[in-house]
């Protein structure tokens, strides 16, 4: 039976990016438990999907099926108007001409880093999780996010300079704090 | 090059992906400009950091194993008919179209509603009823022709509203033609695409109230519909394609809405 081979094939094509999947889901719903259950519906809508899998990169192919379900889980669970987007415009707002600061990054302790990864919006945050945590190529980030290749560039240079300049203005606040004059 | 340009391809030159004339000249750029070198000195420093495991989460080891678990048993489920169904419905379809189509017409009328109720079910079948007559009355297509220029005026006078008509020959989605339908008593108009053997019927028509998110069915027999609204068009697309790949054209349709 064809069915018997698939069975196999789903198990050695899918199953070892059950990491990948959750790390993705975890980044995108920002909480354990949901993400586990996202992932656990993500794999069983691969299954059904599976037949329609016409080989390219099977990590790309499931984590594109592990973020509508995560995206799909949102809007369900949390409804549509995420707070985050609100932040997200004011810091976009403030000092978006202002260069880079490689020191800032590198003071920028793991607390900061990983609140400003969440504070970022859903399409910035997970090219980011996709491009720099997980190490996913600009084709397969295409693939995964169903966006046009050439929009994974600029969209993680946009989601890049958010997140840098995050950084700056955590650290500016940590040093004022820490520091009154 | 200039700034605007090397602070966006400095990315792809951080991640190697760029064409090699490219990442000459914005290598040259950030050699020559102080401004994008120390942006450039940032942009590295964040992804050295981003590398460190504690920013990946790994799946915990109960739900690797619920997985796993839950892996087979599906598996022997699909092989009990789910599987014959759906996976081998597609290469049957060539031959038993007229049989099949009128069983999925049948299964979308008898079948257990199990689909939210703000999707509209009635117009569903409806719309899945039009793509079964478009394929079987070999009518599907007033206007044959790929030209987007060509299928949208073809509507003028027939109709009350300019439907968006667009190719996406690139997506390999291509514009086939368009038709006259009639839906929930109105005309309205169908756009046909084509991706591989599948055939996709876009129904258009304007929207009376306010704008419905994208949601979708699955019926049992193959039929995908796929319903949203843009650019204040009601827009229903019907295809044997899977949910993935009409879930991709439909971000297309999405996008250029």
């Amino acid at each position: 039976m064809p069915d018997e081979s698939k069975a196999v094939d789903f198990d050695r094509t899918f199953l070892p990016h059950m990491d990948a999947a959750y790390n993705l889901a975890r980044w995108l719903v920002r909480d354990e438990h949901d993400a586990q259950d996202v992932v656990q519906e993500a794999y069983l809508r691969a299954l059904r999907f599976a037949g329609g899998f016409r080989g390219g990169d099977p990590r790309a192919w499931i984590l594109a099926i592990v973020r509508n379900t995560a995206f799909t889980w949102l809007k369900r669970n949390r409804g549509p108007a995420a707070p985050t987007e609100f932040d997200e415009q004011m810091h976009s707002e403030a000092g978006e001409e202002s260069g880079l600061e490689a020191d800032a990054v590198r003071k920028a302790d793991g607390a900061m880093i990983r609140a400003a990864l969440e504070e970022l919006t859903d399409d910035f945050r997970e090219v980011i999780v996709m491009r720099d945590i997980e190490g996913l190529s600009y084709k397969e980030i295409a693939d995964a996010a169903d966006v046009p290749i050439g929009t994974v560039m600029s969209r993680l240079a946009r989601a890049r300079g958010k997140l840098a300049r995050s950084l700056q203005e955590r650290i500016g606040k940590d040093r004022i704090t820490k520091e009154p004059t | 090059m200039n700034c605007d340009d090397a602070r966006v391809l400095m990315h792809g030159h951080l991640d190697g992906e760029l064409d090699l004339v490219d990442d000459l000249e914005v290598q040259r750029h950030i050699e020559e400009c102080p401004r994008c070198a120390s942006e450039y000195a940032a942009l590295r420093a964040m992804r050295t950091r981003l590398k460190d495991d504690a920013f990946r989460f790994e799946a915990p080891a109960a739900l690797k194993e619920k997985i796993r678990r839950a892996i087979p048993a599906s598996t022997t489920a699909r092989a009990n008919g789910y599987q014959s169904r759906r996976g081998a419905w597609v290469p049957r379809a060539v031959r038993f179209a007229v049989p099949m189509a009128i069983g999925a017409m049948l299964a979308l009328i008898i079948a257990p509603r199990t689909i939210a109720p703000a999707f509209n079910q009635q117009l569903a079948s409806e719309v899945v009823a039009s793509h079964v007559r478009s394929l079987m009355a070999a009518h599907l297509m007033d206007v044959a022709s790929t030209d987007q220029h060509t299928v949208k005026p073809w509507f003028n006078g027939k109709l009350d509203f300019s439907p968006p008509v667009n190719d996406f020959v690139k997506d390999g989605f291509p514009l086939v033609g368009g038709r006259l339908d009639y839906i929930e008593g109105r005309p309205v108009a169908a756009l046909v695409y084509q991706h591989g053997k599948h055939v996709i019927n876009v129904f258009m028509w304007p929207t009376a109230g306010t704008a419905t998110s994208a949601e979708r069915i699955e019926t049992e027999h193959g039929y995908n519909v796929e319903q949203l609204t843009v650019a204040g068009m009601n827009c229903w697309m019907v295809s044997d394609l899977n949910q993935l790949e009409l879930d991709k054209f439909a971000n297309l349709i999405r996008a250029k809405g």
